[in-house]
């Protein structure tokens, strides 16, 4: 279970999967909408916590108990809606994280305009996969593999805790294969929060506090988490 | 005794793949116009009509040496001769008549008449023979035969053979046909008002004007005179004469404008769909090439991205005008067709070329119709289905879709992820959306062979600022994650990498290249 807070703005069968992974996987969801049909379907769906209101009146999104570092998700079907949302709870709650869902690279720069921290454009990732799909059929089958949640094979961040028998060490220096696992990246807080990626060429070490992302099978990664708290 | 001879030759040829691929190969340069060494084959007729008028008319006049004429007769006329004969045999299949009509005979019980698919058969070559495009190719081969001159008339008929072969003179009468009614309309009007004109003339100044002697005399001035040329030759000396002159130079000039404008109209209906049977035309020429149904925003993205890449070797099909409009104005190829009708996309090379077809409408309903319509066409065309649920996404699949893409499980993985797992989603995100700083790609050693029968640990893949993530072998396709230092590679064996673009794009470089042992 993660500890996260998250309310989705907007419900509707396209987002059935993600409100059931978060509803599943968060302390804290709620379902936030805007239309009675939206709000029965969600009621129907099983989920408890979900609100109707009048999305563009900021008196009522601010009696929602939104607080700092909360996710804010905007997926509302209506992209002018969406981008109007965003940048209302932008100036509503400007420490929360916004994430919106775009349609098009104009939609992307009007929802990054509008404050949105991470911007996902549907038909990017789509067309991407579909060249990927062509060209690339390994490589598809493989990210296919790391972003289901039914796979063994993962995605995995984890952060370096005191003490780590990583700590100190060059990237370099250390052989992750033999655990099984790849590192893909990491943030290294030494030098800013941005994520390197470890092919950028950058000579990095690890330090306590740094984040770093490797790719496994979960059972190997799970090992690997273990193994550098040590 | 015959008749069992002649079953067993037309099952030998039945049975033989060397007489289907000479007959295939035969067809495809005579009548398939996708066929794509075909337009070869047209330029070199063109050119051999061309050399033979030229011949032919140079003849008139002067005297054309031995070589030249010996050219014309032997080369010329016996290729035109082939080609004659050939395009009678392609035309149908007299031993698949025997071989049916054999079949139907012993499954019925019944006597087996080798008569009734001779007659079929025969039916068919006669109908081909007196089609107006071959009588055209048999009056084409006669200027050949020196001995009758007069023969030599028919050279014009070499002339009207180039109509096979090129098609815009083919389209023009196309269109022209289309306005078939309204020119055959103004054609007889035409014959009514020169006969009246004629007779009318004839009638006034047979016996005053010198120039008419006899009706044809008044008729040719009627014809002349409605059709505004005016030789001349024969005018009107009479007040009677001059009135009807000027009623039908009246009627000429309306009737001229009348047949422009009739003419003008039914090019600019056809205008689009001409267009539009070029661009088809043009892709049907690739080996290879992508359908993509439906203009919507995820077409307009991966155009975006990839139409430099695809370089034409793609078409839009989309049924709302104001959307192909748009595309055309972006500058991609596109047709305005509805791409869920069987006949849309019957029009491509499914034979020939390896097509994929990429199902993009906003609607599951109709991406699953498409879907169905390609592969009922031909099951070797690849079909991307986009839906939207995973109900659908199934449907798609049992449709025959080789691939789905499901645009909002994509999207809302990556927003599961951004909120669950932040740091990671930028190594997804990355890498899903194709940025240049982090792709995964494919190297494939069929034609990267200079690694052929390295060990993953001689290739340095830290040095070249990549990562080696999995190796796909070759033969029993299994997918090896993290592979050891020590594995070797082998022919046939796909190394997935991970790096920036540049990093792939060099290490690509520095092993490409087919060996050959």
């Amino acid at each position: 279970m993660f500890k996260e807070k998250a309310f989705m703005f907007g419900y509707s069968p396209k987002r059935l999967f993600l409100a059931q992974e978060l509803g599943c996987k968060l302390m804290s969801f709620t379902i936030v909408v805007n239309e009675e049909k939206d709000y029965l379907n969600a009621i129907n769906d099983g989920y408890k916590n979900v609100k109707i209101l009048d999305v563009t009146d900021d008196t009522a999104l601010e009696r929602l108990d939104i607080k700092e570092k909360d996710y804010l998700i905007c997926v509302m079907d209506d992209h002018y809606l969406n981008v109007f949302l965003t940048l209302s709870l932008h100036a509503l709650f400007p420490k929360a994280i916004v994430v919106a869902l775009s349609d098009s690279p104009h939609t992307t720069q009007k929802l990054k305009m509008a404050g949105a921290s991470k911007i996902i454009d549907l038909y990017q990732v789509s067309a991407n996969r579909i060249h990927n799909i062509l060209h690339k059929p390994v490589a598809t089958k493989l990210v296919e593999r790391l972003l289901s949640s039914e796979e063994d094979f993962s995605f995995k961040e984890m952060k370096i805790p005191k003490a780590s028998s990583l700590d100190g060490m060059m990237v370099d220096d250390f052989d992750f294969s033999c655990h099984g696992v790849i590192l893909v990246g990491m943030i290294d807080e030494r030098l800013s929060n941005q994520f390197i990626f470890i092919t950028s060429g950058l000579e990095n070490r690890f330090d306590v506090g740094d984040t770093i992302v490797c790719i496994g099978y979960n059972e190997d990664l799970e090992k690997f988490e273990d193994y550098i708290r040590l | 005794m015959f008749k069992n001879l002649v079953i067993k030759f037309a099952f030998s040829l039945n049975h033989s793949t060397f007489y289907k691929e000479v007959k295939k190969i035969a067809s495809n340069f005579l009548q398939n116009q996708d066929y794509h060494y075909k337009k070869y084959f047209d330029i070199f007729m063109i050119l051999l009509i061309i050399i033979s008028i030229t011949i032919l008319v140079y003849e008139v006049k002067y005297k054309v040496p031995e070589w030249m004429d010996f050219f014309d007769i032997y080369v010329v006329t016996v290729i035109f001769t082939i080609e004659y004969l050939a395009r009678v045999w392609v035309y149908n299949d007299w031993h698949l008549l025997v071989v049916k009509e054999y079949g139907e005979s012993q499954f019925l019980n019944r006597k087996f008449s080798l008569w009734k698919p001779t007659k079929v058969a025969l039916k068919g070559k006669i109908d081909y023979l007196f089609s107006p495009t071959a009588i055209i190719d048999l009056l084409a081969i006669l200027p050949a035969y020196r001995p009758l001159r007069v023969l030599r008339i028919f050279v014009l008929f070499r002339v009207f053979k180039l109509l096979r072969y090129t098609k815009s003179i083919n389209q023009f009468l196309s269109v022209l046909s289309s306005k078939k009614f309204e020119l055959f309309t103004l054609l007889f009007l035409l014959f009514f008002i020169t006969i009246t004109a004629g007779i009318a003339i004839y009638v006034f100044e047979e016996q005053k004007n010198e120039n008419i002697n006899s009706l044809f005399d008044a008729l040719y001035w009627a014809l002349i005179t409605i059709s505004t040329v005016g030789y001349g030759d024969i005018s009107p000396v009479t007040t009677e004469g001059r009135v009807v002159s000027m009623a039908i130079i009246i009627t000429g000039i309306a009737m001229i404008s009348f047949v422009t404008s009739v003419i003008v109209s039914a090019f600019s209906e056809k205008l689009t769909e001409l267009k539009e049977n070029r661009i088809v035309e043009e892709i049907n020429k690739n080996e290879e090439f992508m359908i993509i149904c439906g203009y919507g925003q995820m077409t307009r993205m991966f155009l975006k991205h990839y139409a430099v890449e695809y370089n034409r070797r793609y078409i839009v099909i989309d049924h709302d005008k104001e959307k192909v409009e748009e595309a055309i104005k972006e500058g991609y190829s596109i047709i305005h067709e509805d791409a869920s009708r069987h006949d849309v996309i019957a029009k491509f090379n499914t034979d020939y070329a390896k097509i994929t077809l990429l199902a993009l409408t906003g609607s599951d309903i109709a991406n699953i119709y498409i879907t169905l319509n390609a592969k009922a066409l031909s099951p070797k065309i690849r079909v991307i289905t986009r839906a939207t649920t995973d109900k659908i996404a199934k449907k798609c699949k049992l449709a025959g879709a080789d691939s789905v893409v499901m645009p909002s499980l994509i999207a809302n993985r990556m927003l599961f992820s951004a909120i669950t797992q932040p740091v990671m989603y930028k190594a997804i995100y990355a890498i899903l959306t194709g940025q240049h700083l982090a792709q995964l790609d494919e190297v494939n050693l069929t034609y990267h062979q200079k690694l052929i029968g390295k060990k993953i640990e001689t290739l340095n893949f830290k040095e070249h600022k990549l990562l080696c993530i999995g190796l796909q072998v070759g033969v029993s396709r299994e997918f090896v994650f993290n592979p050891s230092m020590q594995t070797s590679l082998e022919k046939g064996d796909i190394l997935l990498i991970m790096g920036r673009k540049v990093s792939i794009a060099h290490f690509k470089k520095l092993y490409e290249g087919i060996r050959y042992v």
